[in-house]
Protein backbone atom coordinates (compact mmCIF):
# COMPACT_ATOMS: atom_id res chain seq x y z
CA UNK A 1 0.00 0.00 0.00
CA UNK A 2 2.91 2.34 0.54
CA UNK A 3 4.67 2.57 -2.81
CA UNK A 4 2.67 3.51 -5.87
CA UNK A 5 3.49 2.08 -9.25
CA UNK A 6 2.59 3.43 -12.64
CA UNK A 7 -0.31 0.97 -12.70
CA UNK A 8 -1.67 -0.29 -9.39
CA UNK A 9 -4.36 -2.94 -9.08
CA UNK A 10 -5.51 -3.40 -5.48
CA UNK A 11 -8.07 -6.12 -4.90
CA UNK A 12 -9.78 -5.52 -8.25
CA UNK A 13 -12.87 -7.56 -9.10
CA UNK A 14 -15.01 -7.59 -12.20
CA UNK A 15 -18.03 -9.59 -13.28
CA UNK A 16 -19.65 -10.20 -16.65
CA UNK A 17 -23.10 -11.13 -15.38
CA UNK A 18 -22.52 -14.00 -12.95
CA UNK A 19 -19.03 -14.69 -14.30
CA UNK A 20 -16.22 -13.41 -12.09
CA UNK A 21 -13.77 -12.44 -14.85
CA UNK A 22 -11.26 -10.71 -12.60
CA UNK A 23 -10.78 -12.17 -9.13
CA UNK A 24 -9.16 -10.07 -6.49
CA UNK A 25 -6.34 -8.82 -8.71
CA UNK A 26 -3.43 -7.15 -6.96
CA UNK A 27 -0.58 -6.13 -9.20
CA UNK A 28 1.74 -3.18 -9.41
CA UNK A 29 3.66 -2.15 -12.50
CA UNK A 30 6.61 0.15 -11.94
CA UNK A 31 7.59 2.99 -14.27
CA UNK A 32 9.70 1.63 -17.18
CA UNK A 33 8.76 -1.91 -16.29
CA UNK A 34 7.62 -4.39 -18.96
CA UNK A 35 5.13 -6.96 -17.71
CA UNK A 36 4.00 -9.83 -19.90
CA UNK A 37 0.57 -11.28 -19.11
CA UNK A 38 -0.16 -14.79 -20.33
CA UNK A 39 -2.64 -17.54 -19.68
CA UNK A 40 -5.22 -19.69 -21.42
CA UNK A 41 -7.95 -18.05 -23.45
CA UNK A 42 -10.78 -16.77 -21.29
CA UNK A 43 -8.48 -16.31 -18.32
CA UNK A 44 -9.22 -12.57 -18.14
CA UNK A 45 -5.86 -11.27 -19.37
CA UNK A 46 -7.36 -9.04 -22.07
CA UNK A 47 -9.98 -7.77 -19.65
CA UNK A 48 -7.19 -6.99 -17.21
CA UNK A 49 -5.37 -4.61 -19.52
CA UNK A 50 -8.61 -3.19 -20.96
CA UNK A 51 -9.42 -2.02 -17.44
CA UNK A 52 -6.25 0.07 -17.31
CA UNK A 53 -7.49 2.59 -19.87
CA UNK A 54 -11.14 2.21 -18.93
CA UNK A 55 -12.33 0.24 -21.95
CA UNK A 56 -13.78 -1.98 -19.22
CA UNK A 57 -15.01 -0.68 -15.88
CA UNK A 58 -14.00 -2.42 -12.68
CA UNK A 59 -16.59 -3.48 -10.14
CA UNK A 60 -14.69 -3.12 -6.91
CA UNK A 61 -11.20 -2.63 -5.60
CA UNK A 62 -8.87 0.17 -6.60
CA UNK A 63 -7.10 0.74 -9.86
CA UNK A 64 -4.69 3.67 -9.87
CA UNK A 65 -3.01 4.64 -13.13
CA UNK A 66 -0.38 7.38 -13.28
CA UNK A 67 -1.52 8.57 -9.86
CA UNK A 68 -5.18 8.83 -10.83
CA UNK A 69 -7.84 6.54 -9.41
CA UNK A 70 -10.16 5.10 -12.05
CA UNK A 71 -13.83 5.64 -11.41
CA UNK A 72 -13.06 8.64 -9.24
CA UNK A 73 -15.18 11.63 -10.33
CA UNK A 74 -12.02 13.77 -10.16
CA UNK A 75 -10.29 11.58 -12.76
CA UNK A 76 -10.64 12.86 -16.31
CA UNK A 77 -10.69 9.59 -18.21
CA UNK A 78 -10.32 11.18 -21.66
CA UNK A 79 -7.26 13.07 -20.43
CA UNK A 80 -5.79 9.95 -18.81
CA UNK A 81 -6.30 7.93 -22.02
CA UNK A 82 -4.06 10.35 -23.91
CA UNK A 83 -1.21 9.08 -21.71
CA UNK A 84 -1.97 5.42 -22.44
CA UNK A 85 -1.37 3.81 -25.82
CA UNK A 86 -3.43 0.74 -26.64
CA UNK A 87 -2.53 -1.74 -29.38
CA UNK A 88 -5.35 -4.06 -30.41
CA UNK A 89 -5.20 -7.63 -31.63
CA UNK A 90 -7.13 -6.62 -34.76
CA UNK A 91 -5.13 -3.36 -35.28
CA UNK A 92 -8.29 -1.19 -35.56
CA UNK A 93 -6.67 1.29 -37.89
CA UNK A 94 -9.08 3.85 -39.34
CA UNK A 95 -9.77 2.41 -42.81
CA UNK A 96 -10.72 5.78 -44.34
CA UNK A 97 -7.44 7.41 -43.36
CA UNK A 98 -3.91 6.91 -44.64
CA UNK A 99 -1.13 5.55 -42.44
CA UNK A 100 0.08 9.09 -41.77
CA UNK A 101 -3.44 10.36 -41.02
CA UNK A 102 -3.93 7.46 -38.62
CA UNK A 103 -0.81 8.54 -36.75
CA UNK A 104 -1.54 12.29 -36.75
CA UNK A 105 -5.28 12.25 -35.99
CA UNK A 106 -5.05 12.27 -32.20
CA UNK A 107 -1.97 14.55 -31.97
CA UNK A 108 -3.76 17.15 -34.13
CA UNK A 109 -7.20 16.95 -32.52
CA UNK A 110 -6.40 15.99 -28.95
CA UNK A 111 -2.93 17.44 -28.35
CA UNK A 112 -3.66 20.39 -30.69
CA UNK A 113 -0.25 19.95 -32.33
CA UNK A 114 0.01 22.11 -35.48
CA UNK A 115 -0.60 19.95 -38.54
CA UNK A 116 2.84 20.46 -40.11
CA UNK A 117 4.57 19.54 -36.88
CA UNK A 118 2.33 16.50 -36.33
CA UNK A 119 2.99 15.29 -39.86
CA UNK A 120 6.72 15.67 -39.45
CA UNK A 121 6.61 13.66 -36.24
CA UNK A 122 4.28 11.14 -37.88
CA UNK A 123 6.66 10.57 -40.78
CA UNK A 124 9.52 10.06 -38.35
CA UNK A 125 7.50 7.54 -36.36
CA UNK A 126 6.48 5.63 -39.47
CA UNK A 127 10.14 5.58 -40.53
CA UNK A 128 11.04 4.29 -37.09
CA UNK A 129 8.67 1.33 -37.47
CA UNK A 130 10.10 0.69 -40.93
CA UNK A 131 7.25 2.11 -43.00
CA UNK A 132 8.71 5.33 -44.41
CA UNK A 133 7.51 4.28 -47.87
CA UNK A 134 3.92 3.56 -46.71
CA UNK A 135 3.07 7.02 -45.40
CA UNK A 136 0.23 7.54 -47.88
CA UNK A 137 -1.02 3.95 -48.00
CA UNK A 138 -4.49 3.07 -46.73
CA UNK A 139 -4.78 0.23 -44.19
CA UNK A 140 -6.36 -2.06 -46.81
CA UNK A 141 -3.19 -1.72 -48.87
CA UNK A 142 -0.97 -2.90 -46.01
CA UNK A 143 -0.21 -6.38 -44.71
CA UNK A 144 -1.23 -7.33 -41.19
CA UNK A 145 2.28 -6.83 -39.86
CA UNK A 146 2.49 -3.41 -41.48
CA UNK A 147 -0.92 -2.43 -40.13
CA UNK A 148 0.10 -3.40 -36.62
CA UNK A 149 3.30 -1.35 -36.92
CA UNK A 150 1.22 1.65 -38.02
CA UNK A 151 -1.01 1.02 -34.99
CA UNK A 152 2.06 1.11 -32.71
CA UNK A 153 3.25 4.32 -34.39
CA UNK A 154 -0.24 5.76 -33.87
CA UNK A 155 0.11 5.17 -30.14
CA UNK A 156 3.66 6.53 -30.01
CA UNK A 157 2.46 9.71 -31.73
CA UNK A 158 0.75 10.69 -28.49
CA UNK A 159 4.01 10.25 -26.54
CA UNK A 160 2.24 8.07 -23.95
CA UNK A 161 3.61 7.16 -20.53
CA UNK A 162 2.17 3.65 -20.73
CA UNK A 163 1.56 1.25 -23.57
CA UNK A 164 -0.82 -1.69 -23.44
CA UNK A 165 -0.69 -4.49 -25.99
CA UNK A 166 -3.61 -6.90 -26.36
CA UNK A 167 -2.30 -9.98 -28.19
CA UNK A 168 -0.61 -7.79 -30.79
CA UNK A 169 0.69 -10.68 -32.88
CA UNK A 170 -2.15 -13.21 -32.58
CA UNK A 171 -3.90 -12.11 -35.76
CA UNK A 172 -0.70 -12.15 -37.82
CA UNK A 173 0.74 -14.67 -40.23
CA UNK A 174 3.84 -16.27 -38.67
CA UNK A 175 6.31 -14.54 -40.98
CA UNK A 176 5.02 -11.13 -39.87
CA UNK A 177 5.25 -11.68 -36.14
CA UNK A 178 8.92 -10.82 -35.76
CA UNK A 179 8.67 -7.46 -37.55
CA UNK A 180 6.05 -6.39 -34.99
CA UNK A 181 7.95 -7.85 -32.04
CA UNK A 182 11.12 -6.04 -33.14
CA UNK A 183 9.27 -2.72 -32.95
CA UNK A 184 7.89 -3.63 -29.53
CA UNK A 185 11.37 -4.53 -28.29
CA UNK A 186 12.65 -1.16 -29.50
CA UNK A 187 9.83 0.62 -27.65
CA UNK A 188 10.57 -1.37 -24.49
CA UNK A 189 14.26 -0.59 -24.68
CA UNK A 190 13.48 3.13 -24.75
CA UNK A 191 12.03 2.72 -21.26
CA UNK A 192 8.30 2.60 -21.93
CA UNK A 193 6.07 1.20 -19.19
CA UNK A 194 4.35 -1.72 -20.86
CA UNK A 195 1.76 -4.39 -20.17
CA UNK A 196 1.74 -6.96 -22.93
CA UNK A 197 -0.74 -9.80 -23.31
CA UNK A 198 1.16 -12.31 -25.41
CA UNK A 199 2.38 -15.87 -25.61
CA UNK A 200 5.57 -14.84 -27.40
CA UNK A 201 8.14 -16.18 -25.01
CA UNK A 202 11.09 -14.89 -26.99
CA UNK A 203 9.77 -11.38 -26.48
CA UNK A 204 9.12 -12.01 -22.78
CA UNK A 205 12.64 -13.35 -22.20
CA UNK A 206 14.21 -10.49 -24.08
CA UNK A 207 12.53 -7.46 -22.51
CA UNK A 208 10.08 -8.39 -19.76
CA UNK A 209 11.04 -7.92 -16.13
CA UNK A 210 8.06 -9.97 -15.07
CA UNK A 211 5.66 -12.58 -16.41
CA UNK A 212 2.21 -12.79 -14.88
CA UNK A 213 0.26 -15.99 -15.42
CA UNK A 214 -3.52 -15.79 -15.20
CA UNK A 215 -6.11 -18.53 -15.09
CA UNK A 216 -9.87 -18.27 -14.54
CA UNK A 217 -9.69 -14.57 -13.74
CA UNK A 218 -7.00 -14.77 -11.08
CA UNK A 219 -3.26 -14.19 -11.07
CA UNK A 220 -1.88 -17.65 -10.38
CA UNK A 221 1.82 -17.01 -10.64
CA UNK A 222 4.19 -14.17 -11.26
CA UNK A 223 7.95 -14.07 -11.60
CA UNK A 224 10.88 -13.23 -13.85
CA UNK A 225 10.65 -14.75 -17.35
CA UNK A 226 13.45 -17.12 -16.47
CA UNK A 227 11.77 -18.39 -13.29
CA UNK A 228 8.41 -18.69 -14.98
CA UNK A 229 9.45 -20.44 -18.17
CA UNK A 230 12.14 -22.68 -16.69
CA UNK A 231 10.63 -23.44 -13.28
CA UNK A 232 6.87 -22.92 -13.28
CA UNK A 233 5.61 -23.41 -9.74
CA UNK A 234 1.99 -24.44 -10.25
CA UNK A 235 0.34 -27.34 -12.07
CA UNK A 236 -1.78 -24.96 -14.07
CA UNK A 237 1.16 -22.97 -15.37
CA UNK A 238 3.04 -26.18 -16.17
CA UNK A 239 0.03 -27.48 -18.11
CA UNK A 240 -0.27 -24.18 -19.95
CA UNK A 241 3.41 -24.00 -20.83
CA UNK A 242 3.48 -27.58 -22.06
CA UNK A 243 0.69 -26.64 -24.48
CA UNK A 244 2.28 -23.53 -25.92
CA UNK A 245 5.75 -25.06 -26.01
CA UNK A 246 4.63 -28.07 -27.99
CA UNK A 247 4.40 -25.99 -31.16
CA UNK B 1 -61.16 17.46 -79.31
CA UNK B 2 -57.84 16.11 -78.05
CA UNK B 3 -56.13 18.91 -79.92
CA UNK B 4 -58.26 21.50 -78.22
CA UNK B 5 -57.42 19.96 -74.87
CA UNK B 6 -53.71 20.21 -75.69
CA UNK B 7 -54.09 23.89 -76.58
CA UNK B 8 -55.92 24.49 -73.37
CA UNK B 9 -53.29 22.56 -71.41
CA UNK B 10 -50.51 24.51 -73.02
CA UNK B 11 -52.26 27.64 -71.76
CA UNK B 12 -51.93 26.29 -68.20
CA UNK B 13 -48.19 26.07 -68.30
CA UNK B 14 -47.57 29.05 -65.97
CA UNK B 15 -49.70 27.26 -63.39
CA UNK B 16 -47.78 24.03 -64.01
CA UNK B 17 -44.47 25.81 -63.52
CA UNK B 18 -45.74 27.30 -60.28
CA UNK B 19 -46.77 23.82 -59.17
CA UNK B 20 -43.41 22.29 -59.99
CA UNK B 21 -41.72 25.24 -58.30
CA UNK B 22 -43.77 24.72 -55.15
CA UNK B 23 -43.02 20.99 -55.12
CA UNK B 24 -39.30 21.63 -55.57
CA UNK B 25 -39.09 24.42 -52.97
CA UNK B 26 -41.13 22.46 -50.45
CA UNK B 27 -39.05 19.32 -50.99
CA UNK B 28 -35.74 21.14 -50.95
CA UNK B 29 -36.39 23.04 -47.73
CA UNK B 30 -37.80 20.05 -45.88
CA UNK B 31 -35.11 17.67 -47.16
CA UNK B 32 -32.31 19.99 -46.04
CA UNK B 33 -33.92 20.59 -42.63
CA UNK B 34 -34.96 16.93 -42.35
CA UNK B 35 -31.43 15.76 -43.15
CA UNK B 36 -29.87 17.99 -40.50
CA UNK B 37 -32.47 17.00 -37.93
CA UNK B 38 -32.32 13.34 -38.99
CA UNK B 39 -28.54 13.18 -38.51
CA UNK B 40 -28.88 14.81 -35.11
CA UNK B 41 -31.59 12.37 -34.07
CA UNK B 42 -29.68 9.40 -35.50
CA UNK B 43 -26.57 10.34 -33.50
CA UNK B 44 -28.61 10.80 -30.31
CA UNK B 45 -30.46 7.52 -30.97
CA UNK B 46 -27.19 5.59 -30.95
CA UNK B 47 -25.62 7.67 -28.16
CA UNK B 48 -25.32 6.41 -24.63
CA UNK B 49 -28.51 7.91 -23.17
CA UNK B 50 -31.20 5.22 -22.99
CA UNK B 51 -34.04 7.63 -22.20
CA UNK B 52 -33.30 9.94 -25.13
CA UNK B 53 -32.81 6.95 -27.44
CA UNK B 54 -36.13 5.39 -26.52
CA UNK B 55 -38.06 8.67 -26.75
CA UNK B 56 -36.66 9.20 -30.26
CA UNK B 57 -37.38 5.56 -31.11
CA UNK B 58 -41.01 5.90 -30.01
CA UNK B 59 -41.48 9.12 -32.00
CA UNK B 60 -39.91 7.60 -35.11
CA UNK B 61 -42.15 4.51 -34.83
CA UNK B 62 -45.23 6.72 -34.38
CA UNK B 63 -44.46 8.81 -37.45
CA UNK B 64 -43.47 5.84 -39.57
CA UNK B 65 -46.56 3.94 -38.47
CA UNK B 66 -49.19 6.58 -39.33
CA UNK B 67 -50.25 7.92 -42.74
CA UNK B 68 -48.63 11.16 -43.77
CA UNK B 69 -52.05 12.56 -44.71
CA UNK B 70 -53.21 12.11 -41.12
CA UNK B 71 -50.05 13.79 -39.79
CA UNK B 72 -50.51 16.79 -42.04
CA UNK B 73 -54.18 17.13 -41.06
CA UNK B 74 -53.22 17.01 -37.38
CA UNK B 75 -50.69 19.77 -37.86
CA UNK B 76 -52.85 21.97 -40.06
CA UNK B 77 -56.34 21.49 -38.60
CA UNK B 78 -55.84 20.31 -35.03
CA UNK B 79 -52.99 22.54 -33.84
CA UNK B 80 -55.06 25.71 -34.36
CA UNK B 81 -57.49 24.29 -31.78
CA UNK B 82 -54.66 24.73 -29.30
CA UNK B 83 -53.95 28.25 -30.48
CA UNK B 84 -51.13 27.42 -32.90
CA UNK B 85 -52.14 28.94 -36.22
CA UNK B 86 -49.96 27.92 -39.15
CA UNK B 87 -50.25 28.86 -42.78
CA UNK B 88 -50.40 25.95 -45.20
CA UNK B 89 -46.80 26.39 -46.36
CA UNK B 90 -45.35 26.34 -42.84
CA UNK B 91 -47.54 23.40 -41.89
CA UNK B 92 -46.39 21.54 -45.02
CA UNK B 93 -42.71 22.24 -44.25
CA UNK B 94 -43.10 21.11 -40.66
CA UNK B 95 -44.90 17.91 -41.58
CA UNK B 96 -42.47 16.99 -44.37
CA UNK B 97 -39.39 17.89 -42.32
CA UNK B 98 -40.62 15.75 -39.46
CA UNK B 99 -41.31 12.83 -41.79
CA UNK B 100 -37.92 13.18 -43.48
CA UNK B 101 -36.12 13.45 -40.13
CA UNK B 102 -37.73 10.26 -38.83
CA UNK B 103 -36.81 8.16 -41.84
CA UNK B 104 -33.31 9.65 -42.07
CA UNK B 105 -32.79 9.12 -38.32
CA UNK B 106 -33.21 5.37 -38.82
CA UNK B 107 -30.92 5.31 -41.86
CA UNK B 108 -28.21 7.23 -39.97
CA UNK B 109 -28.59 5.09 -36.85
CA UNK B 110 -28.19 1.93 -38.93
CA UNK B 111 -25.05 3.40 -40.55
CA UNK B 112 -23.54 4.30 -37.18
CA UNK B 113 -24.30 0.84 -35.78
CA UNK B 114 -22.53 -0.73 -38.77
CA UNK B 115 -19.18 0.79 -37.75
CA UNK B 116 -17.20 -1.92 -35.88
CA UNK B 117 -16.83 -1.44 -32.11
CA UNK B 118 -13.07 -1.69 -32.51
CA UNK B 119 -13.08 1.61 -34.38
CA UNK B 120 -14.78 3.38 -31.50
CA UNK B 121 -12.46 1.70 -29.01
CA UNK B 122 -9.39 2.81 -30.96
CA UNK B 123 -10.67 6.38 -31.03
CA UNK B 124 -11.58 6.20 -27.35
CA UNK B 125 -8.17 4.80 -26.43
CA UNK B 126 -6.36 7.66 -28.16
CA UNK B 127 -8.27 10.21 -26.11
CA UNK B 128 -10.64 11.61 -28.76
CA UNK B 129 -13.68 13.33 -27.27
CA UNK B 130 -17.19 12.09 -27.95
CA UNK B 131 -17.74 14.59 -30.77
CA UNK B 132 -14.28 13.98 -32.26
CA UNK B 133 -14.93 10.24 -32.31
CA UNK B 134 -18.20 10.83 -34.14
CA UNK B 135 -16.81 13.43 -36.53
CA UNK B 136 -13.42 11.88 -37.33
CA UNK B 137 -13.96 8.14 -37.05
CA UNK B 138 -17.59 7.00 -36.94
CA UNK B 139 -19.48 9.28 -39.35
CA UNK B 140 -17.04 9.05 -42.27
CA UNK B 141 -17.34 5.26 -42.12
CA UNK B 142 -21.09 5.32 -41.53
CA UNK B 143 -21.60 7.56 -44.58
CA UNK B 144 -20.67 4.66 -46.82
CA UNK B 145 -23.68 2.76 -45.53
CA UNK B 146 -25.90 5.83 -45.21
CA UNK B 147 -25.57 7.58 -48.57
CA UNK B 148 -27.30 5.22 -51.03
CA UNK B 149 -30.49 4.69 -48.96
CA UNK B 150 -30.45 8.38 -48.00
CA UNK B 151 -30.72 9.51 -51.60
CA UNK B 152 -33.34 6.81 -52.23
CA UNK B 153 -35.31 8.21 -49.31
CA UNK B 154 -35.15 11.69 -50.85
CA UNK B 155 -37.02 10.32 -53.87
CA UNK B 156 -39.74 8.86 -51.66
CA UNK B 157 -40.06 12.13 -49.75
CA UNK B 158 -40.40 14.24 -52.89
CA UNK B 159 -43.27 12.01 -53.92
CA UNK B 160 -44.78 12.20 -50.43
CA UNK B 161 -44.80 15.98 -50.77
CA UNK B 162 -47.81 15.55 -53.09
CA UNK B 163 -49.89 15.03 -49.96
CA UNK B 164 -49.55 18.74 -49.05
CA UNK B 165 -52.03 19.50 -51.83
CA UNK B 166 -54.63 18.26 -49.37
CA UNK B 167 -54.20 21.39 -47.25
CA UNK B 168 -54.45 23.70 -50.23
CA UNK B 169 -50.83 24.26 -51.24
CA UNK B 170 -50.56 24.69 -54.99
CA UNK B 171 -47.94 22.03 -55.64
CA UNK B 172 -47.72 19.93 -58.77
CA UNK B 173 -50.48 17.54 -57.68
CA UNK B 174 -52.90 20.35 -56.82
CA UNK B 175 -52.17 21.99 -60.15
CA UNK B 176 -53.35 18.72 -61.67
CA UNK B 177 -56.62 18.96 -59.75
CA UNK B 178 -57.11 22.58 -60.83
CA UNK B 179 -56.35 21.94 -64.47
CA UNK B 180 -58.54 18.87 -64.71
CA UNK B 181 -61.54 21.06 -63.87
CA UNK B 182 -60.95 23.05 -67.05
CA UNK B 183 -59.64 20.24 -69.22
CA UNK B 184 -61.80 17.21 -68.53
CA UNK B 185 -59.20 14.59 -69.41
CA UNK B 186 -57.92 13.13 -66.16
CA UNK B 187 -55.73 10.55 -67.84
CA UNK B 188 -53.82 13.13 -69.85
CA UNK B 189 -53.54 15.68 -67.04
CA UNK B 190 -52.31 13.29 -64.40
CA UNK B 191 -50.03 11.57 -66.85
CA UNK B 192 -48.33 14.94 -67.27
CA UNK B 193 -48.29 15.46 -63.48
CA UNK B 194 -46.54 12.09 -63.21
CA UNK B 195 -44.01 13.13 -65.82
CA UNK B 196 -43.33 16.30 -63.79
CA UNK B 197 -42.50 14.27 -60.65
CA UNK B 198 -40.41 11.87 -62.68
CA UNK B 199 -38.30 14.71 -64.09
CA UNK B 200 -37.57 15.90 -60.56
CA UNK B 201 -36.89 12.44 -59.14
CA UNK B 202 -35.04 10.68 -61.94
CA UNK B 203 -31.67 12.44 -61.45
CA UNK B 204 -31.80 11.41 -57.79
CA UNK B 205 -32.60 7.81 -58.71
CA UNK B 206 -29.55 7.82 -60.97
CA UNK B 207 -27.43 9.37 -58.23
CA UNK B 208 -28.54 6.73 -55.73
CA UNK B 209 -27.62 3.98 -58.16
CA UNK B 210 -24.19 5.46 -58.81
CA UNK B 211 -23.50 5.95 -55.12
CA UNK B 212 -24.50 2.38 -54.43
CA UNK B 213 -22.03 1.12 -56.99
CA UNK B 214 -19.23 3.39 -55.82
CA UNK B 215 -19.77 2.65 -52.14
CA UNK B 216 -19.91 -1.07 -52.88
CA UNK B 217 -16.56 -0.90 -54.64
CA UNK B 218 -15.01 1.29 -51.97
CA UNK B 219 -16.18 -1.12 -49.29
CA UNK B 220 -14.34 -4.02 -50.86
CA UNK B 221 -11.24 -1.95 -51.19
CA UNK B 222 -11.13 -0.41 -47.74
CA UNK B 223 -12.39 -3.34 -45.71
CA UNK B 224 -10.07 -4.34 -42.89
Amino acid sequence: MTKTGMIDFRGVNKWFGALNVLKDITLSVEPREVVVVCGPSGSGKSTLIRCVNGLEAIKDGDLVVDGQRLGDPATNMTQLRTEIGFVFQSFNLYPHKTALENVTLAPIHVRKTPRAEAEKAGRELLAKVGLADKVNAYPAQLSGGQQQRVAIARCLGMRPKIMLFDEPTSALDPEMISEVLDVMVAVAEEGMTMMVVTHEMGFARKVAQRVVFMDAGAIVESGTPDEFFSHPRTDRSRAFLSKILRH
Amino acid sequence: MIWQQFISLAGSYPLALRGIGMTVVLSLISLVLGTLLGFGLGILRTGGNRLIASVIGAWVDLIRGTPFLVQIFLIFFILPEFGIELDAFTAGIIALTNLAACFICEIVAAGIRSVPTGQVEAALASGLSRWQRMRQVVLPQAMRIVLPPLVGQYVLLIKDSSVVSAIGLTDLTRVGWLVVQRVPNGLLVFFLVGVGYFIVCYPLIMLARRLERRMGAAHGEVQL
